[in-house]
């Protein structure tokens, strides 16, 4: 990605339609553990895959990370409703509002911002630690695909005494390119109702 | 505090005292004379469909149950136990038939009535005892075109009366087509700011000017190859009804641009000649142009994005966010769900314009820690010109949407209703005649209507 953001022409970037963004919504909506775990060997590439990722996300190196995204990326964190057991309605669904309902195109529109160098209120920089944890990863009907589960504490501080963790639950499809993976799908479920932060000026 | 609040503000010259952002018993008097007398925003009627759907939310910070009986009146009433106190329902939304309070099991019927409890005989035999004196107490309700409104004040005006002729200027977004408006499913979108409340309140109600740097970032990649940010005063103003404000430009789509969808611009081109029909050209201009609102005290929107939101306040340096997208119930489905995610991707805590704001805000109210900071005015003293004066448009209309004038009068309206003991000592703007959809307003002079 061209880290120049002025003038960029975001029409033929990567992206889903709305049916297949949905399709991808109700596909981690089902991931539940339930494929074969995968080796202890590929658990060890997958785990240095997220730390990567995590390193990247911690140094401010968006473009780098962009390019660990799939074409075919769909990246979602759904809002949370305090409803009663009894209530019917299912708590996630594809049609909620969300905080991040994403394709790479949309991506790419939000690495876009952070270049354009005229973000104030990253200026200075927010110092960011991604933790990630409880690694699972199972294999998929697709071949070189997992399915993958994952704990994050996502800790940002900036100014003197502004700070924010969030913690919460991935659920990811990876995909099997070269020595290493990319990410295809990913679900981010946040345990907080009303957000307890001014924004998500971050990636998870 | 003061003897007055209209010490605080001199609206005429343009300065606020910057102690309204920041002291414990000014916002005590808020939630007093604010708070618990004025028509505040609870939901819209599409949340509460069917018969026995409710939701909670706040109005000021007392927290109210927003449910829709088996005879479809919508009823708003607190929620707190009135036997010790404690929160009688901990959904955000859903469906019932009563609601239990968890403490005592004391229930409670979707009208706030008090129906029943464990060992009900002994309260029967309980000399003086009268179920009807321990319902949940009740608000008034009233709505407009869809948005339900609340007030805990029987001596307040009609709901009519309080938004007077800015419901003209409401129907740019609520009455653009046949068959009313609705939400977007899947709840509100909920965050906190380290801000007081007026804040964005005042930012919605008449602040583009701050668009021209703050977003300078967020509007890049959408609109860096068509030159940025272009806000001017020419074709453009504010709108004053009542405290509530309205600045826009006749832009059509100046706001709807910036989230970047193509199909959303397509769609709204498809629908400008039927809306021109409907309101005429001025208020079509203004459906999704680049545009601000706030209905006082604390309910906002956005033409274009059709982000609704409420800043509820939450003690003077703290304020939660909850918002939502409306779109005209007969919008195809797709268009509505490019924005839904159109109005997340701009103006949510994710939104790469909201992302911008809410340490501005933070910041304008925790400086106020300081005791000299906090001894000095704020500015608002831009506005280039007059108040119009031909009777053209309705409410207070000055040309030019880079002023301060609405963000004045806002703070004249707020120092008034905090001064007022009574109703009788609340100025409302006199209403030209009862508003209908149908132009009734010439438009600005020069304007082709």
């Amino acid at each position: 990605m061209n880290a120049k953001a002025k003038g960029i022409d975001y029409s033929d970037y990567p992206t889903l339609t709305i049916a297949q963004s949905k399709e991808a919504a109700a596909q981690l909506l089902t991931l539940d553990g339930n494929g074969k775990p995968v080796s202890n060997d590929m658990l060890v590439k997958i785990n240095a895959f997220y730390n990567r990722e995590a390193r990247l996300l911690d140094n401010d190196r968006l473009d780098d990370w962009y390019d660990m995204l799939a074409d075919d990326l769909f990246y979602w964190l759904p809002l949370r409703e305090n409803r009663f057991r009894r209530d019917k309605r299912p708590e996630i669904s594809p049609d909620n509002m969300a905080m991040f309902d994403e394709t790479k195109l949309d991506i790419a529109v939000r690495i876009g911002r952070f270049n354009s160098n005229m973000v104030w209120t990253e200026d200075p920089a927010t110092r960011h630690v991604y933790m990630i944890s409880n690694l699972e990863a199972f294999e998929t009907d697709v071949e070189g695909e997992y399915e993958v589960h994952s704990v994050f504490t996502q800790y940002r501080n900036r100014s003197d005494r502004d700070d924010a963790t969030l913690m919460g639950r991935r659920r990811d499809i990876i995909r099997a390119k070269g020595d290493s993976f990319e990410l295809s799908r990913r679900l981010i479920l946040l345990q907080q109702s009303v957000l307890l932060t001014k924004n998500l000026t971050v990636f998870f | 505090m003061k003897q007055t609040a209209m010490e605080y503000v001199d609206w005429e010259r343009g300065r606020v005292d910057r102690r309204i952002f920041w002291e414990q018993d000014i916002y005590e008097r808020e939630l007093e004379r604010i708070f618990a007398r004025s028509w505040l925003f609870v939901g819209h009627e599409s949340q509460l469909e069917k018969p026995g759907s409710f939701l909670t939310t706040y109005m000021g910070e007392d927290s109210v149950i927003v449910s829709r009986g088996d005879d479809m009146e919508v009823r708003v009433f607190l929620n707190s136990c009135p036997h010790r106190g404690n929160r009688v329902c901990f959904a955000d939304s859903g469906e019932s038939r009563s609601f239990t309070c968890n403490y005592h099991g004391w229930a409670f019927g979707m009208d706030g009535g008090l129906k029943k409890m464990p060992k009900m005989g002994l309260y029967k035999n309980t000399p003086g005892f009268k179920f009807a004196d321990w319902g949940l107490k009740r608000a008034r309700v009233e709505s407009y075109k869809g948005l339900i409104f609340a007030n805990f004040d029987e001596e307040a005006p009609s709901l009519g009366d309080w938004l007077g002729d800015f419901r003209w200027y409401l129907d740019a977004v609520l009455d653009v087509e046949e068959g009313g408006t609705e939400f977007i499913d899947g709840g509100a979108t909920r965050s906190v700011m380290d801000c007081n409340w007026k804040f964005p309140a005042d930012n919605f109600v008449g602040d583009i000017y701050h668009a021209l740097w703050t977003h300078l970032g967020g509007a890049e990649p959408t609109l860096g190859r068509h030159g940025g940010v272009i806000v001017e005063n020419e074709d453009s103003w504010h709108f004053s009804v009542n405290g509530h404000g309205l600045e826009s430009n006749n832009s059509f789509y100046g706001n709807a641009a910036t989230i970047g969808d193509r199909e959303i611009l397509r769609y709204m081109r498809s629908r400008e000649e039927a809306i021109t029909k409907r309101l005429g050209e001025f208020r079509t201009k203004m459906w999704g142009a680049v545009a601000s609102s706030t209905i006082f005290p604390n309910f906002s929107f956005l033409p274009g994005y059709f982000t609704f939101r409420t800043y509820q306040p939450k003690g003077p340096h703290k304020t939660e966010i909850h918002a939502w997208t409306l779109v005209p119930k007969n919008m195809p489905e797709e268009i509505k769900d490019r924005f839904r995610r159109g109005s997340m991707r701009t103006f949510s805590p994710s939104g790469i314009l909201e992302m911008d704001d809410g340490e501005n805000w933070e910041y304008s109210t925790l400086a106020n820690a300081g005791y000299v900071t906090r001894n000095q005015n704020l500015c608002y003293e831009l506005s280039p010109a007059e108040p119009m004066t031909d009777g053209a448009l309705p409410g207070i209309v000055h040309e030019g949407q880079l002023s301060d004038a609405n963000q004045r009068l806002f703070y004249k309206r707020w120092a008034e209703i905090m001064d007022a003991d009574s109703w009788a000592d609340v100025p409302m703007a006199e209403q030209s005649k009862p508003v209908e959809r149908e132009d009734e307003f010439r438009g600005p002079v020069g304007a082709s209507s």
